[in-house]
């Protein structure tokens, strides 16, 4: 604030200082500018579109005219709210599995993987070196009933189990909640496990001697110090998995059933097959909301500032 | 060839990517953008005056047509991984074809160019190939251009049956590129060797439960369930196309189906995890290529017929070089080796005696060059009005996404 | 679990040798460390000492020997269930946890009773119970130092192993903590192992010190007997500094040894002469040489001031001998006029401040000191 000093203008137009001071003040704000511009144009002019688009009724015949016709949104939600929750439900048992499958794997390229440690980086990232829409593909193959993973199912009885939680109906894993969570987890991992490894990765190895050398036995040096210590990572991947899982429609498309239909999917098809842009733009919006309350909750329970 | 993605050999490209394949999912990014554009261009939408459709044509001075087509719809060289027809049309007439397989879908598409359509813009594009009903909602829009026959001497070579359709009486804006019929498909391996024939069984017989699938191609799926209640999809009401629906809800409800497809059903089809699927004549006959135990058919009751339309969009800058390119294809000869390479139904007449002498067993094939007979038995899903299409779309967009 | 702290005794190192791979770090040490004793390992870095540290605390696994304490043997014991705890290089304090919550959480691993108590007690001593619920980061260097003793003496171990404690402290801070530590252990008097590369560190705490060079030993014994009386080249050069001149010895008789150094005979105690063979190196500390301008006693040998440097409580001198060696002499600011280079003295020392080391060692040998450590005594200020 003390650097912003005004002189006022006309003052003493011709003092030499004070064209440099008057500069200096507005330096840091010219530099906010690109960040600015690029916000405005790139997230809010859409959220604006978005939620007038939201509130127009019309065809695609007649045009669009903004009638601020809230009802959109009501008659969307007792449409396709059990999409939207079925969405989340997915999403979040997605993101617990991936924590479940990232933990351990992050924790070993973290601190067993010694000289594989980049070896091991790169094959967690190398799947996105070919699109997510392959890798889904790919998926369809894993699970197909002809496959070895069917196989397995069915000869150790885990498909009875899977059927009994009716993740599965028949004796097939593809086309099922179960290939859909599957391939969320999948698609997700890598959010998770970088994240995971990057907060895992920085624990000084000496805090875990410490535990040990303060009586604290191998799990409980983790339960004590590294946990705590990886929550930010925690945190982080979870949010980075659940935030796309919630709104992906590509796996439950290519892996599920059509009573495995995400919000996404709902959305695509009023977007694009029906063109009813109003209802796909209330779902945009309320999904947009519904995440952004599920964070701010989440992130709050999770006493992130608590950690450095 | 498609886009090169990842490190893919041309055979497992040509598995995923069959032509047509409806990879939607590549559009994930263009639902985000479109909802942001349908913002900007969402009050103009309008129908456009035939007078203020056409641009200054630059087809004189400059030599170039811009084309998109489906993936894997054109014919290919397999060593040279070149164009023949469309570089046979380049010598000739010196006219560089931007040949973009960048119509993966419709809808997609449609998305895609609407916003420049909307306001009357020019597309970056001259020509391109629409499915009969997305024809019909541009010629409805007044989103496409008359064409000019003079330029077109080799439209005459057009199917009879194909000159009069609904949605473009006399074929002022639209010629076919290819026609296709919609039938059931089957792998024997997976219905434990049953036939199946008819719509009704694929709907309802026990052996098939959760393991059929149908199309997301609205006109396809519920035209087929129309016949098969002896309902014309040529001229069927309200109440009919209810029907239909209810019809298709129970299916859906019974957890007969697994859901809906555009046709990545190919690969589900012959690993066996689709027993049996509404499945498009193109497609089948490349798999059974590879797979010939699949079974096909065309139901007694009737089956659905299609083509995809050559158009020219609003605002194309090289619409003269489109319609000599148009007029090339209609050329028996160059059909012929088309259709030598993707095996749908050419619209062209003259082009299966071509064939007759070059690839006897192309010329052959029933679902390539189907007689009178069969041809007899397939139907087209009649134009529907705007608020037709929508409240169709509408209900049809619930069923798939229960 | 058992209260581990009540077994007491001595620390036992049995032959314990720590290989990696074919480098050798601890070489068959073997070595008792009383009950109740403060004692440093000093050595250079790579000398093996926190190894050897590491070896004790339960984080290192020995190669081959064994490691008791009283009669306890915890070679194969794990580091949470040895009643010995670390301080570590840097602290490793935990930096989620309060101040509170480091110092208790051995306590609480154990299931101690009155945990609060016994942490307000620690804190109390270490004279931080005013910051017990601050983060660690909060804190200043030295107040972490100190928290990293509470949290570890809080326990009441057998041994208490302080790795390089006061490494990461500015030279003020640390002679103000190596009181206080000294202070301490008096206090609560556990047997801290100190591990040091800081001479005057180990020398400032300990009660006994061991000077490991390559995995070894070289020397062990009071901070006193160790400067006065080294028996190898190393420890004369790496405690502090020392002249060492190649002497032959002319005769031995009764209680003396009489050397001659380019034609100047010197004689010297024969106990102080480590070596039983003619050629020897004769030493002597800088601080032990007279300076004076004409000759005068026994063992006295001219030669030329070539550099002098001022540095407040003294002035050191190098001094040029006639046959081209230059000796260190360190003089006591005490009024008498500074030399100036040219100036020619006579050097002269007692015969008991002379000491013999086996010429066959390496005159250089521990004099190459690594970066940031601290010059002799008597510069450092």
């Amino acid at each position: 604030m003390t650097a912003t000093v005004h002189v006022p203008g006309g003052s003493m137009p011709a003092a030499p200082v004070e064209p440099r001071k008057r500069r200096a003040s507005k330096v840091p704000y010219l530099l906010l500018l690109p960040g600015v511009a690029w916000l405005l144009v790139f997230f809010v002019a859409p959220m604006i579109f978005l939620a007038s688009q939201s509130l127009q009724t019309g065809s695609i015949e007649q045009g669009y005219a903004l009638t601020w016709h809230i009802g959109t949104y009501g008659d969307a939600l007792s449409a396709f709210h059990s999409q939207l929750f079925r969405s989340f439900g997915y999403a979040a048992t997605a993101t617990v599995l991936g924590l479940l499958v990232g933990y351990p794997l992050a924790y070993t390229i973290a601190f067993k993987a010694g000289r594989w440690k980049n070896v091991l980086l790169v094959l967690v990232i190398a799947p996105f070196f070919t699109s997510f829409l392959i890798r889904t593909l790919a998926w369809q193959t894993i699970l197909s009933s002809d496959g070895p993973v069917v196989g397995f199912f069915r000869a150790t009885h885990l498909m009875d189990l899977l059927r009994s939680l009716h993740l599965v109906a028949g004796n097939d894993l593809l086309s099922t909640p179960f290939a859909v969570v599957m391939g969320l987890t999948y698609n997700f991992l890598p959010f998770m496990v970088l994240p995971l490894y990057a907060s895992l990765e920085r624990i000084d190895i000496r805090l875990l001697e410490a535990g040990g050398d303060l009586y604290a036995r191998p799990f409980t040096a983790f339960r004590k110090v590294t946990w705590p210590l990886s929550l930010p990572g925690v945190v982080a991947g979870t949010l980075l998995t659940f935030i796309p899982a919630a709104g992906d429609y590509i796996n439950s498309k290519l892996l599920g059933n059509t009573s495995t239909t995400m919000i996404g999917q709902v959305i695509d098809g009023q977007f694009l097959r029906v063109l009813d842009y109003p209802t796909a733009a209330a779902l945009s919006f309320t999904l947009m909301l519904a995440i952004l309350v599920i964070v701010a909750v989440y992130v709050r329970r999770a006493g992130t500032e608590e950690l450095v | 060839m498609t886009e090169p993605v990842g490190g893919f050999s041309p055979a497992l490209m040509r598995g995923l990517l069959s032509r047509r394949t409806l990879l939607r999912g590549v559009g994930g990014a263009a639902v985000a953008a479109g909802l942001t554009a349908c913002g900007t261009a969402g009050t103009a939408t309008k129908k456009v005056a035939a007078k203020d459709r056409a641009a200054t044509d630059k087809s004189s001075s400059e030599k170039i047509v811009n084309w998109s087509n489906w993936p894997e719809y054109i014919d290919v060289d397999d060593k040279t991984k070149k164009r023949p027809t469309i570089d046979a049309f380049t010598a000739k007439t010196g006219i560089k074809v931007n040949y973009v397989e960048d119509y993966n879908d419709n809808d997609e598409f449609f998305a895609k160019v609407k916003p420049q359509l909307a306001a009357n813009k020019d597309t970056g594009r001259d020509v391109w190939v629409s499915t009969d009903w997305m024809a019909s909602r541009l010629i409805r829009l007044g989103w496409v251009q008359k064409l000019d026959q003079a330029n077109i001497p080799n439209a005459k070579n057009l199917e009879p049956n194909l000159r009069n359709v609904e949605f473009d009486k006399g074929r002022l804006y639209s010629l076919p590129w290819q026609s296709g019929f919609t039938g059931i498909a089957y792998n024997p391996k997976s219905t434990g060797g049953k036939k199946v024939e008819t719509i009704d069984q694929l709907l309802t017989d026990p052996a098939l439960k959760g393991k059929v699938t149908l199309l997301t191609e609205m006109r396809d799926t519920v035209g087929l369930t129309l016949l098969s209640m002896g309902k014309d999809p040529a001229s069927f009401t309200d109440d009919d196309f209810n029907a239909a629906m209810d019809k298709l809800q129970k299916v859906v409800d019974s957890g007969q189906v697994k859901g809906f497809t555009g046709n990545e059903y190919g690969k589900g089809l012959a690993s066996g995890d689709i027993a049996a699927c509404l499945a498009w004549t193109g497609d089948v006959v490349q798999l059974k290529a590879d797979n010939p135990s699949l079974g096909y058919v065309l139901p007694a009751t009737g089956h659905m017929i299609w083509s995809d339309n050559f158009v020219i969009p609003n605002q194309a800058q090289h619409k003269t070089n489109a319609e000599k390119l148009i007029d090339y294809y209609y050329d028996p000869a160059v059909m012929a080796a088309v259709e030598d390479y993707v095996n749908y139904i050419p619209p062209v007449a003259g082009a299966k005696e071509v064939l007759q002498k070059q690839d006897p067993s192309v010329a052959t094939n029933q679902l390539i060059f189907p007689s009178a007979a069969t041809l007899d038995k397939a139907h087209v899903f009649r134009g529907l009005s705007a608020d037709e299409e929508t409240r169709y779309n509408k209900a049809f967009q619930s069923l798939v996404g229960g | 679990m058992a209260e581990t702290a009540s077994t007491g005794g001595d620390l036992h190192l049995q032959s314990l040798t720590k290989q990696f791979g074919s480098f050798v770090a601890v070489d068959d040490l073997s070595l008792t460390i009383p009950q109740g004793s403060f004692f440093a390992l000093l050595g250079p870095s790579g000398c093996g000492k926190t190894t050897t540290l590491r070896m004790v605390a339960g984080l290192e696994e020995p190669t081959a020997g064994r490691i008791l304490i009283g009669a306890d043997d915890i070679t194969d014991t794990k580091p949470y269930r040895r009643p010995v705890n670390t301080v570590f290089q840097n602290y490793a304090l935990f930096p989620h946890l309060d101040i509170f919550e480091n110092v208790a959480f051995g306590l609480r691993r154990r299931g101690s009773k009155n945990v609060k108590q016994q942490v307000d007690d620690v804190l109390e001593l270490i004279e931080l119970g005013h910051l017990a619920r601050r983060k660690p980061t909060q804190l200043s260097g030295g107040q972490q130092q100190r928290v990293a003793l509470a949290r570890a003496i809080v326990n009441h171990p057998s041994v208490l192993l302080l790795d390089e404690p006061l490494g990461a402290l500015d030279l003020k801070l640390r002679r103000q903590m190596q009181l206080e530590l000294k202070r301490i252990q008096t206090e609560v008097g556990l047997t801290f192992v100190h591990v040091t590369h800081d001479q005057e560190e180990a020398m400032t705490m300990a009660d006994t010190i061991a000077v490991m060079n390559n995995g070894r030993i070289e020397q062990l014994g009071d901070p006193a007997s160790l400067y006065e009386n080294p028996v190898t080249t190393f420890v004369a050069n790496f405690l502090g500094q020392s002249n060492l001149v190649r002497a032959r010895v002319t005769s031995r008789s009764g209680e003396h040894l009489t050397v001659d150094v380019q034609g100047t005979t010197f004689t010297m105690p024969r106990a102080r002469c480590t070596s039983e063979s003619d050629d020897i190196w004769m030493g002597v500390r800088p601080e032990k040489i007279q300076v004076n301008a004409t000759a005068a006693g026994a063992n006295t040998i001219l030669g030329t001031v070539t550099d002098t440097s001022y540095i407040g409580v003294s002035t050191q001198y190098l001094v040029q001998l006639g046959f081209g060696q230059e000796l260190t002499v360190v003089r006591q600011n005490d009024g008498a006029p500074i030399l100036r280079p040219g100036q020619e003295v006579y050097l002269s020392w007692e015969p008991a401040h002379t000491f013999g080391l086996d010429a066959r060692q390496d005159a250089k040998a521990g004099v190459e000191r690594e970066e940031g450590e601290l010059v002799p005594a008597g510069d450092a200020s």
